[in-house]
């Protein structure tokens, strides 16, 4: 689904990300550890093609990202906050990812009502901006509409962070359930070990922008990696 | 005990200007700015100076200082005016000190304190201070001047402290205006003496020099008040808070039937209801459709059609160059995720050029008014509507790719801060927008007449129009280039 050859980023002659080969298949839960400056993030904004690359090339479904933006079309990512339009309601920002997804104001609506146990009753029917809504429900917000439209890939930047524990717990199923039901690739990131080894059955860790280790989860994963960030 | 000090505000100040993302252009800007405030100061010295001669010449028999108390309170009132709207306060950037070991007390005595650099409390110094020497070089040392001077200089400076009652209530500012019309009506209409009345009350601290305690008495307890005020507004849920939006924009859905174009209309709708600085925009560009009256009214220019094409070309194209400016900025704050939502480059594009047209448009039909200035004016609106529609909103497109400075949308812009978004590039696309439209009419006007010189404006309008879709591609082809530039930047 997604494979990455030779893809570098410098700043300033600084090497902040080196992958030299990559490939997600699709349907993959991906999770991405690593501490701050690993390279994260710098990984995801350019499957995204939001910054340039320093050399390499990223395809989504045999899309070079650089060349084409005809991936757009099955991706969807959230981010961070800006990933929000703050002076939208909930209704109004999912309506326009719709339109741009080409699915209808009623689809979305009778499709969002689903997630209500994972809004917990704060987030549909609010009259309320998103700029207004605390970090955690925003959080919430931006996660539910990248899986508008079905997409085939999803990019989570730190999808845990800021949320209640129900939630984190939620979310873990609602991803899990996602990628079954429609063969979702998922591409999470997190710093948070213990759930990412849980929703992930692949986990990639970073260092200074280099892959460390690639691995399976399995039940000694988490210890695997807790003994490696101890040290 | 650490007491934190005007100084320590200073710095921090200082190392917010300079460690912000082009604080080079800033600076440059602040210079020039810097010598605009002097420029005006300087118009005020010589006015200071001038007034007394001034006066004597309408009436030589007046004394100068009872002539002025007359009009005081229009100043006034002007004053705190022109201060609720311009003059911003130094309050925002507290929140982070909050938390330290400094006491209330002081972080409010600070804002205070520093709320007295405000260009606005230097007018009073320059026309005041210079009037009053000249009188008393004119007629003689007399402390009663001095007195009256030092009464009015501490009422202007309660005003500046009565903003910051004033400057969360739009309730209060109705009601000044509210009271003030009132008063100019009664005062005009049926003559009775009211506004006349604070011109006594003016005279008296001139002439007898005891009244100088209401200006006190005003300053302290002003000063009282606000620092009470301030000192209750220092929590997060109250003056430190972000204020909740109020909801606008609600029902848009008659747009849904032009589809996928009217969903991006009616999204920019929405921007501009909800945010302060996309209204603000759109409030100055409306004030051009009022640009015609002051060209189509003065005989002067009855010849001069290029002046009138001009005006035309504001009239309908105001919202259009003082809202187009800004896109994509308008977008910043969300451009990553527009940047990879299903959305290619050029419909993206498009929803903006139509948004544009659809305002060349409106603003065409509000200016059916100028019909009464006669067919020709109309014609002439009509042909740079006609520009604007095909062409103009095309440049403006094409100069937004260059600009890369991103916009927060809810915060109020500062007095002059509009120019923070200025760049040279952005003024040298000033030639496109307005010369050459002129060229255009300026041209065929020579050879052919004041309906050639319509033609060619109306002419090149079309032809935007028929070669818009090719346009529009080498335009998404500078954006698409400039893409990720453009993306880094908004991020700053």
């Amino acid at each position: 689904m997604i494979s990455v050859q030779d893809l570098s980023k410098k700043y300033a002659g600084q090497l902040v990300l080196d992958i030299p080969k990559l490939d997600i298949p699709k349907g993959q839960r991906f999770g991405l550890v690593g501490n701050n400056g690993a390279g994260k993030t710098t990984f995801f904004h350019l499957i995204l093609d939001l910054i340039e690359a320093s050399s390499g090339s990223v395809s989504i479904n045999d899309i070079d990202v650089q060349k084409s933006e005809n991936w757009k079309t099955i991706t969807a990512a959230f981010i961070d906050e800006s990933y929000l339009i703050g002076y939208l309601t909930t209704e109004e920002y999912y309506h326009f990812i719709g339109n741009l997804r080409g699915i209808s104001k009623a689809e979305i609506n009778s499709w969002v009502q689903t997630f209500e146990p994972f809004f917990n009753g704060e987030i549909l029917g609010q009259k309320k901006y998103l700029r207004d809504f605390s970090k955690g429900n925003q959080k919430k917000v931006g996660i539910v509409g990248s899986l508008i439209g079905n997409p085939e890939v999803v990019l989570l930047d730190e999808p845990f962070a800021n949320l209640d524990p129900t939630t984190q717990i939620r979310l873990k199923s609602l991803i899990k359930l996602e990628a079954e039901k429609n063969g979702t690739t998922f591409l999470i990131s997190s710093h948070d070990l213990t759930h990412v080894t849980e929703v992930c059955d692949r986990i990639v860790l970073l260092e200074k922008g280099k892959m460390i280790q690639d691995i399976e989860t399995t039940s000694k994963t988490l210890k695997e990696l807790e003994q490696y960030f101890s040290n | 005990m650490n007491f934190f000090r005007l100084l320590d505000y200073y710095r921090l100040a200082k190392k917010n200007f300079f460690r912000a993302p082009q604080w080079e252009l800033k600076l440059a800007i602040q210079i020039l700015l810097g010598f605009l405030v002097l420029y005006f100061l300087a118009v005020f010295l010589f006015l200071g100076i001038g007034i007394y001669f001034l006066i004597k010449k309408t009436d030589p028999t007046a004394n100068a200082i009872l002539f002025l108390n007359q009009y005081m309170i229009y100043y006034f009132s002007a004053d705190l005016l022109v201060r609720y709207f311009f003059q911003t306060l130094p309050v925002t950037d507290i929140k982070p000190l909050m938390t330290q070991p400094i006491q209330k007390k002081t972080i409010v005595r600070g804002v205070l304190w520093r709320s007295l650099l405000s260009v606005f409390n230097a007018f009073p110094l320059v026309i005041l201070l210079p009037f009053c020497i000249v009188y008393s070089l004119q007629e003689g040392i007399d402390l009663s001047v001095w007195v009256w001077f030092i009464g009015i200089l501490f009422l202007c400076i309660g005003s500046n402290f009565l903003i910051f009652l004033v400057n969360k209530s739009k309730k209060f500012t109705i009601l000044f205006v509210g009271i003030f019309g009132i008063c100019y009506a009664l005062e005009k209409v049926i003559e009775f003496p009211i506004l006349s009345f604070f011109g006594k009350g003016f005279d008296a601290l001139y002439q007898e020099s005891y009244w100088i305690f209401v200006p006190i008495l005003f300053l302290v307890f002003i000063i009282r008040y606000a620092s009470i005020y301030l000192k209750q507004q220092l929590y997060l849920d109250k003056g430190l808070g972000k204020e909740k939006g109020r909801m606008l924009g609600e029902n848009l859905n008659v747009f849904d039937r032009w589809e996928e174009m009217g969903f991006f209309l009616k999204n920019d709708i929405r921007l501009i209801l909800r945010n302060i600085r996309p209204r603000q925009m759109v409030l100055v560009g409306s004030l051009f459709l009022f640009y015609g009256v002051i060209f189509f009214t003065q005989e002067q220019y009855a010849e001069m059609p290029t002046i009138l094409v001009f005006s035309g070309l504001f009239i309908s194209g105001g919202f259009m160059l003082t809202f187009g400016q800004y896109v994509p900025a308008w977008d910043s704050e969300y451009f990553s995720f527009l940047m990879c939502q299903n959305l290619p480059y050029k419909k993206y594009l498009k929803s903006k050029l139509y948004l544009m047209m659809f305002s060349v448009v409106l603003s065409s039909i509000l200016s059916l008014p100028y019909l009464f200035f006669g067919l020709n004016v109309m014609l002439i609106i009509w042909a740079a509507s006609l520009f604007n529609f095909g062409f103009g909103g095309m440049i403006t497109l094409f100069s937004g790719a260059y600009n890369t400075t991103p916009l927060k949308l809810n915060i109020k812009a500062k007095a002059f801060e509009n120019t923070q978004n200025f760049s040279f590039t952005q003024m040298l696309f000033i030639l496109p927008k307005l010369i050459l439209p002129l060229v255009v009419f300026y041209v065929p006007y020579r050879f052919f007449g004041f309906n050639g010189g319509l033609t060619g404006l109306a002419l090149t309008g079309v032809f935007g129009l028929f070669f818009q879709n090719r346009l529009l591609n080498l335009i998404v082809k500078i954006y698409r280039n400039k893409k990720h530039q453009t993306i880094s930047a908004f991020n700053k």
